[in-house]
């Protein structure tokens, strides 16, 4: 069972990989190969994978298997990847297509995470003593799902400015052509935003009420992770509410994404890396 | 393939849309152009095309006159590089393919068909169409149809106004909610309604210099009409403002949108200027959160589509150089008709002088019958040599090679 943990840790960057770029061909119109269905089969088998390996790890751990950086990133991985074939399959058709090329970027950030997570992640699996408890897998998890969401967000909004600056500037290039419409665009901006806000919210206030509840060592609320994700929650609900302020714009929510999705990588760092943290020491 | 015709003019290949815009003749003007150029010397026929895309006029001059300075100083003074200048055969050439659409920015689209037939009809009423523009004109549209039904050229419905909707597409998507204006209720206008309806766009608002027809698109599409004079306001409210109506000039400059209001909207104003001489001010793009095309942005746009069309206009080359042919050949035949009339003539005396020779002698109906029957069919081998001489006045080997080289001199994109 480890082989094959092992096996799979090493495949799943590639695999994440052939998707981007299969995805990716999209930008190349009508001269690049038709590859709808592969492109589809490659990124279902490469997530299917994905999972196999992550309940093999909650096998051989006994635990939910997202207990350190590399294992928190994987998931992370795994998630938005997963979110990404679900948006990608309700936009079938003409609007599916279009998302081809959307895969290609949200899939390739996901390929660099996978990367990281595979090539630093330890070798041998070690479990967590004492295991993870019911509210400390709720917490983990929302908190997985939510950054995999506002990973959606900030890249969808990445997109919406880089089309409209090109719209702007009149230049009717690969972006043009083969982005979904700035209106697509700003919806799953928001919809991914208010995913990630909802799932932060129950993922926040749990590990808040954890860290009251064990008195956990280190937790203050003006440590930097603690701020910047309660900061992050704040930001993404504006960003998926925005369309009800006045003024807030599609444009200026695109921009907010992009923002905050620089935050959470902060953020992510700010929480997984050891010394930093006091999530490390838990 | 001697042929005076001279075609002059100017398009969205050779002159961007600040210039083309000073050229256009208008349906009002057309008549009084006409009579202007067949006032100038040498010119005997003559036919002008004006669209968004182009301003062309093309003239039979007399034998051995070059009428295309003249025509230049007339129409395109001052312009140098932006104005082409066809002559004998490649000016057909020409005529065919922007009958056929190969020509036209959005490559196979069918507008121009029917502004070429509107232009065919006005010369006609201003009687400057004679023995050769006619059936060339009439040959023109001929081909136009047969390309767009034998091959996939027209394929796809295109027009300036579907690829101005496909580019609205890109901001709205499926249109919903989105509060649409369209200024002019002409051809393009209710072009521009139908892919947008098609699209999804509901209660679309028409705004036209008569009231009458924006109402009859109102009706059709569901929408509501005003004239003109309500445009600033209806502006200031839509999401997407299409103009497509000529001749007016400006009609929505920066003072129509209001900044403060544009700040807050959610989604960004799309102006899609589709007017010659163009109806929306080009400094409305300063604004925020204003998008701004006109004709020429929307050239870029159909490259893309060019591109894929090549072997689609590989297909049409068979067909023009076959018409092109034809043409030739008919035109050839025709002009051997004062011959033709002179042999018949001839051939009936001949066999009425014979008939009355033996007329003492016989005068048998049958005999007759026979004499009559003989003589035309002596005339029918006589006009069989000279079709057949007709026919081979140019082979299409030649044509051919014509065309390829009208291609090299154009420097077009389409496949050798």
């Amino acid at each position: 069972m480890r082989t094959a943990i092992q096996a799979l840790t090493v495949l799943l960057p590639s695999a994440y990989l052939l998707a981007a770029i299969l995805h990716g061909m999209a930008f190349g119109g009508d001269r690049a190969p038709q590859v709808d269905r592969p492109r589809r089969i490659v990124l279902s088998v490469t997530l299917l994978l994905h999972l196999v390996c992550f309940l093999l790890r909650a096998l051989v751990l006994g635990h939910f298997p997202v207990s350190d950086v590399w294992s928190t990133l994987s998931a992370v991985a795994m998630c938005a990847a997963g979110l990404f074939l679900v948006v990608a399959r309700r936009s079938s058709g003409e609007r599916g297509v279009a998302y081809a090329g959307t895969g290609g970027v949200v899939l390739g950030l996901v390929s660099v995470l996978q990367l990281i997570a595979s090539a630093f992640g330890p070798t041998q699996l070690v479990a967590r003593a004492g295991g993870m408890g019911t509210y400390q897998v709720l917490h983990v998890a929302t908190s997985v799902l939510a950054a995999a969401a506002l990973i959606l967000s900030g890249v969808h909004g990445i997109l919406y400015l880089l089309l409209y600056r090109q719209m702007r500037a009149r230049r009717f290039g690969v972006l043009f052509a083969h982005l979904p419409d700035l209106d697509v665009l700003a919806r799953m901006t928001r919809s991914s935003a208010l995913s990630g806000f909802l799932f932060l919210t129950v993922g926040v206030n749990v590990g808040i009420a954890m860290a009251h509840a064990e008195k956990s060592e280190g937790f203050r609320y003006a440590q930097p992770e603690v701020l910047l994700s309660i900061v992050l929650w704040i930001h993404f609900g504006v960003i998926a509410f925005s369309r009800h302020i006045r003024g807030f714009s599609a444009r200026r929510a695109s921009f907010a994404a992009a923002g905050g999705l620089v935050a959470l990588l902060l953020s992510l760092m700010l929480i997984l890396f050891p010394g930093i943290s006091f999530h490390s020491r838990l | 393939m001697d042929l005076a015709l001279t075609l002059v003019g100017l398009s969205h290949r050779t002159a961007p849309l600040e210039v083309r815009e000073r050229y256009v003749v208008s349906p009002a003007d057309l008549t009084a152009c006409l009579a202007a150029i067949t006032g100038i010397p040498g010119v005997q026929e003559a036919f002008v095309l004006s669209t968004c895309n182009r301003t062309e006029v093309l003239v039979v001059g007399e034998p051995g006159t070059d009428v295309a300075p003249a025509l230049r100083a007339h129409l395109f003074r001052n312009l140098e590089d932006e104005v082409y200048v066809w002559s004998g055969v490649q000016a057909l050439i020409h005529v065919f393919r922007v009958a056929s659409g190969l020509d036209s920015m959005v490559v196979g689209e069918s507008e121009v068909l029917g502004q070429m037939r509107r232009g065919f009809e006005a010369a006609q009423q201003a009687r400057t169409l004679g023995r050769t523009l006619r059936p060339l004109l009439q040959q023109a549209l001929h081909v136009g149809k047969r390309v767009r039904t034998e091959t996939d050229v027209g394929q796809g419905t295109l027009s300036v106004a579907r690829v101005a909707v496909d580019v609205a597409a890109r901001v709205f998507g499926r249109f919903e909610g989105c509060r649409a204006l369209i200024v002019g209720a002409g051809e393009t206008g209710l072009l521009v309604a139908r892919h947008l309806v098609d699209r999804g766009l509901v209660n679309p608002t028409f705004a036209s210099r008569t009231q009458e027809r924006a109402r009859e698109a109102a009706a059709e599409f569901g929408g509501r009409a005003f004239g003109l004079e309500d445009l600033a306001t209806l502006a200031g409210e839509a999401d997407v403002v299409i103009a497509c109506i000529d001749g007016t000039g400006v009609q929505l400059g920066p003072d129509t949108f209001d900044a403060r209001a544009l700040r807050t909207r959610d989604r960004p104003v799309l102006a899609i200027d589709l007017s010659v001489p163009r109806a929306i001010d080009r400094a409305i793009v300063k604004k925020k959160n204003v998008l701004l095309y006109d004709l020429d942005d929307l050239q870029q746009v159909v490259q893309e589509n060019r591109v894929g069309r090549g072997a689609a206009i590989e297909g049409s080359t068979e067909i023009l150089v076959a018409e092109l042919h034809k043409f030739l050949a008919l035109r050839a035949y025709a002009s051997f008709s004062p011959v033709i009339a002179a042999m018949r003539e001839r051939f009936e005396r001949v066999r009425d002088d014979v008939l009355d020779s033996v007329a003492g002698a016989s005068t048998d109906k049958r005999d007759i019958e026979l004499a009559h029957e003989l003589s035309r069919k002596l005339l029918d081998v006589a006009l069989d040599h000279m079709k057949e001489g007709a026919r081979t006045t140019s082979s299409e080997e030649a044509l051919d090679h014509e065309y390829r080289r009208f291609l090299e001199r154009l420097g077009a994109e389409d496949p050798p």
